[in-house]
């Protein structure tokens, strides 16, 4: 499946697109097709795709539609990595390629397959509609198309960069937590429902709040920031995760659910002590029978290997914790201020 | 002998001792000695940024502070203390107003937020200051028969906006220290990716899926052990493998080293010297 050029001119070179291929009505299994074509400098991977299925073989699927960065259709992996194929420049990809020459092409992970390039969204989409992912309008339906609904350029500004996102479900496809569970929310998911949550047009904060914080929600996220690094529109999406914690021990208070209890320990640790306490960790977070049961095994192993962390009362404050401390309840009180003004 | 200001992380002190222990071991031999700050207080472990974002900046700007005060850039040897408090220097230092209002706080302790410290990982500082071809010449016993898995964990490589050493994608700093060592690096696709250690106590099964999938390429790949920066990793790929292992049908095991215990076994110490009897999986 070649289509070569007699010579390598300047600015354009025979690349080879290793394309993941399985159609689960004829395939007992995937397996990669190699299409090797003449690329000009400045083409597309996408473009490169379009040459493929026109010129080579009609048969290789993938989404794509405008072409330009826009739709967010033509999500898929380049040489391992989520990206758009219509923005990720074919001579890019070449210069960090393991194997000389050869770009390989695979679909989203953590997504069902139906065919090569091309991953069923409707998971996305069911998750966007579980927790209500749109601006449920509190304005009075009677007011409705009367009056405008302003909103402040502070306000904005809090979901300007969340509102960018295009849903590619590159940051799906690159979820350490999706990867292990399927049930998970999907950091695309967390970032709109923030968008939501900080619209003050929107009246159902608490509802999609309550849900957030039940399992496989806002408190499974283990910040390993590769949704972030991989957005193709360059969203913190860690800031929106964390903004929905902070909402939710706000909202809810720190006794809501393991996730802010664990979180609200490294508060309180600090200002007592100035460092954490591990060994109470787990029973602050999860209780002492959840403790007992999960841990206990390995506890064991720990105090042979004297590997335990010490008993709360041997734990040492760090050297100056008084005046730390005071400086602590001192931020305490600006904080307090913050919210009261904010209030009003 | 070049010196820096030393953080003590909580895991360090307490779970992983053989950190500190061994990197006193080698200090001196490489040229560097950490000055450990006692005054230093936790980074608050990737939580206190959205649990308090005000107190997080104040604990941070402080242990930035402490070490400026010293004259010296701030070491850390922990992955998520190092992505902590480089998170709290970079919104200090975009950030007049919120500089202002700390340094009105610090100042009962005599301290200030300046922002003229650098935060840096001990790889970073063993890579770029002490030098490879200066660890080279001072090997003693070359890891030659050693193929050796780097896992560099997230908060090393990401966020990049924060970290910005490596290459997140492609990271070498530790493939670079090994090589340097004598050892041989494994392809290992799992360098860049997470150990699930965030999670362990709040969505347990999931974190140990996770570690599961990285300790698995790791055996599969035939490496004698996998080597992290980071103790938080070490933590689960070692504490917690023999569940994450049993968890996932896999029947085998495999060495978690530190940094800083593969440089001391490199440099001549003996493994009880450098703690690794007290890993969980020796």
């Amino acid at each position: 499946m070649t289509v070569s050029t007699d010579q390598h001119k300047e600015g354009k070179k025979d690349v080879t697109f290793r394309v993941f291929r399985f159609n689960p009505q004829v395939d007992s299994k995937p397996y990669f097709d190699d299409y090797t074509i003449p690329v000009e400098r400045g083409v597309t991977v996408l473009r490169s795709l379009n040459y493929i299925k026109e010129h080579i073989d009609g048969s290789v699927s993938f989404r794509a539609f405008c072409q330009a960065g826009i739709c967010g259709s033509c999500g898929m992996r380049v040489n391992g990595l989520s990206q758009l194929a219509c923005t990720t420049q074919v001579w890019d990809v070449l210069a960090k390629s393991r194997e000389p020459g050869i770009i390989k092409v695979e679909p989203l992970r953590n997504l069902p397959l139906i065919k090569d390039l091309i991953v069923d969204m409707d998971p996305l989409v069911d998750k966007m509609k579980h927790y209500a992912n749109w601006v449920d309008s509190t304005m009075p339906e009677a007011q409705m198309g009367k009056k405008e609904f302003l909103i402040s350029e502070e306000e904005f500004l809090r979901y300007d960069k969340a509102t960018d996102c295009i849903l590619c479900a590159s940051c799906v496809s690159e979820c350490s937590i999706l990867r292990a569970n399927k049930e998970y929310v999907s950091p695309a998911v967390l970032l709109k429902s923030y968008r939501m949550n900080v619209d003050s047009r929107d009246s159902m904060h608490e509802q999609r709040l309550a849900e957030l914080v039940k399992d496989h929600g806002v408190w499974d996220c283990t910040h390993c920031y590769r949704c972030q690094e991989s957005c193709v529109k360059s969203i913190p999406i860690m800031d929106a995760i964390h903004g929905i914690r902070e909402d939710a021990i706000e909202s809810r208070g720190k006794n809501d659910t393991s996730g802010s209890k664990h979180a609200e320990a490294f508060m309180t640790d600090i200002e007592k002590k100035g460092k954490l306490v591990e060994a109470t960790l787990p029973i602050r977070t999860n209780g002492v029978v959840w403790t007992m049961q999960n841990l206990l095994p390995m506890a064991m192993k720990m105090i042979m290997k004297r590997r335990t962390p010490p008993p709360p009362p041997l734990v040492k404050s760090v050297k100056g914790i008084k005046i730390f401390r005071t400086m602590f309840r001192e931020m305490t009180e600006h904080v307090k201020q913050d919210h009261k003004s904010h209030k009003k | 002998m070049k010196r820096y200001a030393y953080y003590l992380s909580c895991i360090n002190e307490s779970m992983t001792k053989e950190v500190d222990r061994s990197i006193e071991l080698w200090q001196k031999d490489l040229g560097i000695e950490l000055v450990k700050l006692h005054e230093g207080t936790c980074c608050g472990g990737s939580n206190l940024e959205y649990v308090s974002p005000k107190h997080f900046a104040l604990v941070n700007g402080r242990n930035i502070a402490l070490a400026e005060k010293m004259g010296m850039d701030l070491i850390v040897s922990c992955n998520t203390c190092l992505m902590t408090i480089r998170t709290a220097k970079k919104k200090l230092d975009e950030s007049p107003e919120l500089k202002n209002e700390i340094n009105e706080i610090l100042k009962k302790e005599g301290l200030e937020y300046l922002g003229t410290s650098e935060v840096r990982h001990l790889l970073w500082v063993l890579v770029d200051d002490v030098g490879l071809d200066a660890i080279r010449e001072k090997v003693k016993v070359p890891l030659k028969n050693y193929r050796i898995a780097p896992f560099y964990g997230c908060h090393i490589l990401r966020p990049s906006t924060v970290l910005g050493h490596d290459n997140p994608r492609d990271p070498s700093s530790l493939d670079q220290l090994i090589e340097a060592l004598g050892g041989q690096t494994i392809p290992y696709t799992h360098k860049n990716r997470c150990c699930g250690f965030h999670t362990l106590l709040v969505a347990e099964q999931e974190s140990l899926n996770v570690a599961a999938e990285a300790l698995q390429e790791a055996i599969e790949s035939k490496a004698d052990f996998i080597v992290t920066p980071c103790p938080l990793c070490h933590t689960s790929l070692d504490g917690y493998q023999a569940k994450a292992l049993k968890n996932a049908g896999v029947e085998s095991s495999i060495p978690v080293f530190h940094i800083s215990e593969m440089i001391g076994l490199a440099l001549g110490y003996s493994a009880k010297q450098l703690g690794i009897k007290r890993h969980i999986v020796c």
